[in-house]
């Protein structure tokens, strides 16, 4: 006979139990894999190696050079400050919109950028030359005073060519501009006085 | 029927034994297998990279990838690194292919995988260690070099000053009515710097090496393959019982 | 509009929305058609597995296909590197390189004895003809698949093997050598050969698999399956219930669902036995030379297609100028008896004898390596015909006279050992025997139409073997 249920209205324990069982270890298998199938997804060996940290000398940097770098395929800023430069971050600082880097610390300011300079030596600034509004990159704007697009008590910084965004001597952005953020310092740290290490720092 | 079965699987047999008798090589001899042992395999490593890279390129072997062998990066940045200068990078031939291509009229192959392309009559770390401790003196040659395991190979004995010069010694038989030289052994022309013991122990390493980086993650796979198997005969005793439970029902 | 079907606005939120879905596509009648209401055979044993475990493997490499395209570089310069970078650098990537190389021989593993279990059980008898040509022309696609699949990785065996088979078709008269150049897209295989291969073996062939994959399922379900006693479970005389199901049947699902799950678990042990311990097979899943980048300046020394080609290859070597000899007078055989023997009308024998004068001459005039293709082609479009070569009185060979039973089995033996023959080198004793091979394999099918009508066979019960367990 192709009875399938001796009496339908009892369930059937043993069906049940190893219908249970059978559930689960299979979800346990089809979970266990998935995680290798998923984890291709991930960046490989060869992306992490051209995403490494990349070393620059910096020992014959000039005042108020700036040497930019590529890394994980963004520009990297490295500018050697002038003292002037430097004095003009506490004249902007009403007119930024987030002064202190309080804004998403974690994605832009790493805890040693967190100071006035936005820097571990006061003089260099490391910063992603990308404006945080559409991904432009802002141009060098160190002269000071009125020029196009930019107000008449300039005090020296980036202007982006896109959307007007402006950004100071230390990255920050400027009050009522389309970007939203300050210019994103990357993790870095010194391996020498004249060698600076972009991409790692010593919590990583 | 029965006849034309042993029939077939008398031609069977002859067709394989016609086989099997090799080519005009000679048998090789089998690789120390020590696939887990980290300081054979980093002795290994060491010899690829002063020997072998100078000419031959690993083009899909990524230095840090060593670290899998039981190395850090400091360490393979300041003994291995010599072709680059970034661990992340793959281990390139120091030499131009150009070059490479005037000198030994063909440029050396890729060995990232050399280990897995020669298996035939045994493993692949069979064939190079038998090749690699079978160079002899021949000045027929170009180089200077013949090989038992690959008569009339353009490559030298870049290894020579190790095992120092050798001379194969024949015995000649007679087999099917002419003469056939049979290999007997080796004389020492001049000596090297090891001893036969402390060269066949350092091609052993250098083969161990080979063989793991024709296949780095061969450890794991044969690791995770020993829960997988575990977990599916759970489940077949499962899926067993799960199946006997629905088939009780039907008469 | 049609009429919706209702449902209470008390049940559940579930049965309401299968009732929403059902209103406007046939699901809930798909599943009782075609699973909780199709009705197969009780007595299916160990051979009836394979038709699932195809399916599973199909699927199998389609996924591990997906995955591997997301990282491979379907370019001659780049594609062995992208298939070490797979292996190397892409996290976990070895695993699934591994699984779609032991799945692709699997693939025929399975197939084969799911084609075998067709053959023995007579299950491409009337009315499942269509179901065992959809099958055919299945086999003939995956061939295609796993052929332009294996030019992908580049090596020196993928290489050299498209360059022997396409330049088979070159031996086509007239036509050949155009032929081959447009298939190739250049003088040579080359990176264009690639490209094409890439595009066909990941989009076109797969889907044309799954149209026929569609198909050979509703033509089975059409007409119900088969079984090892050759029975007809649904036929009008029958045995059924009060329902009107057939006795000897039971609902696919649950039953062959729950037991196909345990073939799938002792099927996954051994495929992944197979990927974690030896993935190379011995040199047959992944062959040794094609750990060698592809050089179109150096053949190697002993070029064999992957061993699931290697029967047909034997049949391709075996066709010398010598064998066009023995086939001639095949032929000439063939011709006498048709007039002699057959029972058709004078103009037909007249038509016959002239079409085989036309065939000798040609098989005279024609290269040996030219028939070769045809006898390898032959030996596949056969299959085709099966149905119709089969004037056995009964199905299944549990009722056969018991010679055909040895019969069968000497046709697996020559089977095998045409495959041995074909990875090995040829030799003078090898190419006798697949000569031998080649002609028994083709006098099984050709012949089959008179020896399936000789000996006494036996009764065929009413009702299937079965035992309860």
């Amino acid at each position: 006979m192709s009875d399938t249920l001796a009496d339908k209205n009892q369930v059937d324990s043993s069906k049940r139990t190893w219908l249970v069982t059978t559930g689960l270890a299979g979800a346990v298998g089809g979970a266990s894999v998935a995680v290798p199938f998923i984890s291709t997804f991930q960046p490989s060996e060869k992306a992490k190696a051209a995403g490494a940290a990349v070393e620059v000398d910096i020992s014959a940097m000039k005042e108020g050079e700036k040497v930019t770098v590529e890394w994980r395929g963004k520009p990297v800023w490295i500018i050697k400050r002038t003292p002037e430069q430097l004095a003009t971050l506490k004249k902007t600082e009403s007119q930024l919109a987030d002064p202190k880097s309080e804004r998403k610390p974690d994605e832009l300011t790493p805890a040693y950028a967190r100071n006035e300079a936005r820097s571990i030596k006061p003089e260099i600034l490391v910063a992603v030359g990308i404006c945080s509004h559409l991904g432009c990159s802002p141009s060098d704007k160190f002269q000071l005073g009125a020029q196009p697009s930019l107000p008449d008590d300039w005090q020296g910084g980036f202007l982006c060519p896109c959307h007007g965004s402006t950004f100071d001597m230390a990255g920050r952005v400027f009050k009522n501009k389309p970007a939203p953020d300050n210019l994103e310092v990357p993790p870095h740290m010194y391996l020498s006085d004249t060698k600076l290490l972009i991409g790692e720092d010593k919590k990583a | 029927m029965k006849k034309f079965i042993l029939g077939l699987i008398a031609a069977l047999s002859l067709a394989g034994a016609a086989h099997a008798s090799g080519g005009d090589s000679i048998a090789w001899d089998k690789a120390p297998n020590k696939q887990n042992d980290m300081g054979s395999l980093q002795n290994g490593a060491k010899l690829f990279v002063n020997y072998c890279l100078n000419c031959h390129s690993a083009a899909y072997m990524r230095y840090n990838r060593l670290q899998d062998i039981g190395l850090t990066n400091e360490q393979i940045k300041e003994n291995l690194l010599f072709t680059t200068d970034k661990v992340g990078e793959t281990m390139k031939a120091a030499i131009d292919p150009k070059q490479a291509k005037e000198w030994f009229g063909g440029n050396p192959p890729d060995l990232t995988v050399i280990a897995r392309s020669r298996a035939g009559q045994g493993t692949g770390a069979d064939y190079l260690y038998t090749y690699l401790r079978t160079y002899y003196v021949d000045d027929t040659k170009a180089t200077g070099w013949n090989n038992l395991a690959f008569p009339n190979v353009g490559m030298p004995h870049v290894l020579w000053e190790l095992q120092g010069k050798r001379k194969p010694v024949y015995d000649t038989k007679e087999e099917h009515g002419h003469e056939v030289k049979v290999f007997k052994g080796w004389e020492q022309v001049t000596p090297g710097t090891m001893t036969p013991l402390q060269y066949d122990q350092a091609i052993g390493d250098l083969v161990n090496y080979l063989q793991w980086m024709g296949e780095p993650a061969q450890s794991t796979r044969v690791r995770v393959g020993v829960w997988v198997l575990i977990f599916l005969l759970g489940f077949t005793f499962i899926a067993w019982r799960l199946n006997a439970s629905y088939w009780k029902d039907i008469k | 509009m049609a009429e919706m079907k209702e449902i209470s606005p008390n049940a559940p939120a579930g049965a309401k929305l299968l009732n929403w879905v059902d209103n406007r596509f046939p699901l809930s009648t798909l599943y009782k058609e075609h699973l909780s209401e199709y009705y197969a055979p009780k007595n299916f044993n160990f051979w009836y597995f394979f038709g699932s475990l195809a399916l599973l493997v199909l699927v199998i490499q389609i996924v591990t296909g997906i995955f591997l395209v997301m990282h491979y570089k379907p370019d001659a310069a780049l594609a062995f590197g992208s298939v070490e970078y797979i292996m190397r650098d892409v996290p976990w990537g070895w695993l699934v390189r591994y699984m779609h190389s032991t799945g692709a021989s699997a693939f025929f593993v399975v197939v084969y004895m799911h084609m075998f279990r067709g053959l023995i059980y007579g299950s491409y008898r009337k009315p499942r003809e269509l179901v065992w040509i959809f099958g055919c022309a299945i086999f003939l696609c995956l061939m295609a698949e796993a052929f332009m699949g294996y030019l992908l990785p580049w090596g020196q065996m993928s290489y050299w093997g498209a360059q022997v088979i396409v330049n088979l078709f070159a031996a086509i008269p007239f036509v050949g050598p155009d032929l081959a150049l447009l298939i190739r897209g250049d003088y040579v295989v080359g990176d264009a050969t690639l490209n094409r291969f890439f595009s066909f073996h990941v989009i076109a062939v797969p889907l044309v698999l799954l149209g026929l994959v569609a198909a050979h399922i509703i033509a089975l379900h059409e007409v119900g399956s088969n079984n090892p006693d050759g029975i007809d479970i649904k036929a009008p005389d029958a045995p059924k219930d009060a329902a009107g199901h057939p006795l000897d049947g039971i609902p696919f699902h649950p039953y062959y669902s729950v037991h196909d799950i345990m073939g799938v678990s002792v099927f996954l042990m051994v495929f992944t036995a197979i990927i974690f311990f030896a993935p190379e097979f011995g040199g047959y899943f992944l062959e040794y030379n094609n750990f060698i980048p592809a050089d179109p300046l150096k053949t190697p020394a002993h070029i064999a297609p992957v061993w699931y080609f290697t029967p047909y290859y034997s049949m391709l070597r075996a066709i010398t100028s010598e064998m066009m000899y023995v086939l001639i007078a095949c032929v000439v055989g063939a011709a006498f008896f048709g007039v002699l023997k057959s029972k058709m009308a004078g103009f037909f024998k007249l038509v016959a004898l002239g079409a085989s004068a036309a065939v000798i001459a040609m098989m005279l005039a024609i290269d040996a390596k030219f028939w070769g293709v045809v006898v390898m082609g032959g030996a596949v479009v056969i299959l085709f015909f099966l149905p119709w070569l089969d004037n056995c009185a009964v199905r299944s060979i549990r009722y056969r006279p018991d010679w055909h039973k040895y019969l069968y089995a000497i046709f697996v033996v020559n089977f095998v050992v045409l495959a041995y023959l074909g990875v090995q080198p040829p030799s003078p004793i090898g190419e006798r025997v697949s000569q031998v091979g080649t002609l028994f394999y083709f006098g099984f099918f050709l012949l089959m139409p008179w020896w399936s009508r000789l000996g006494q066979t036996k009764p065929v019960p009413a009702r299937v073997t079965f035992a309860a367990h």
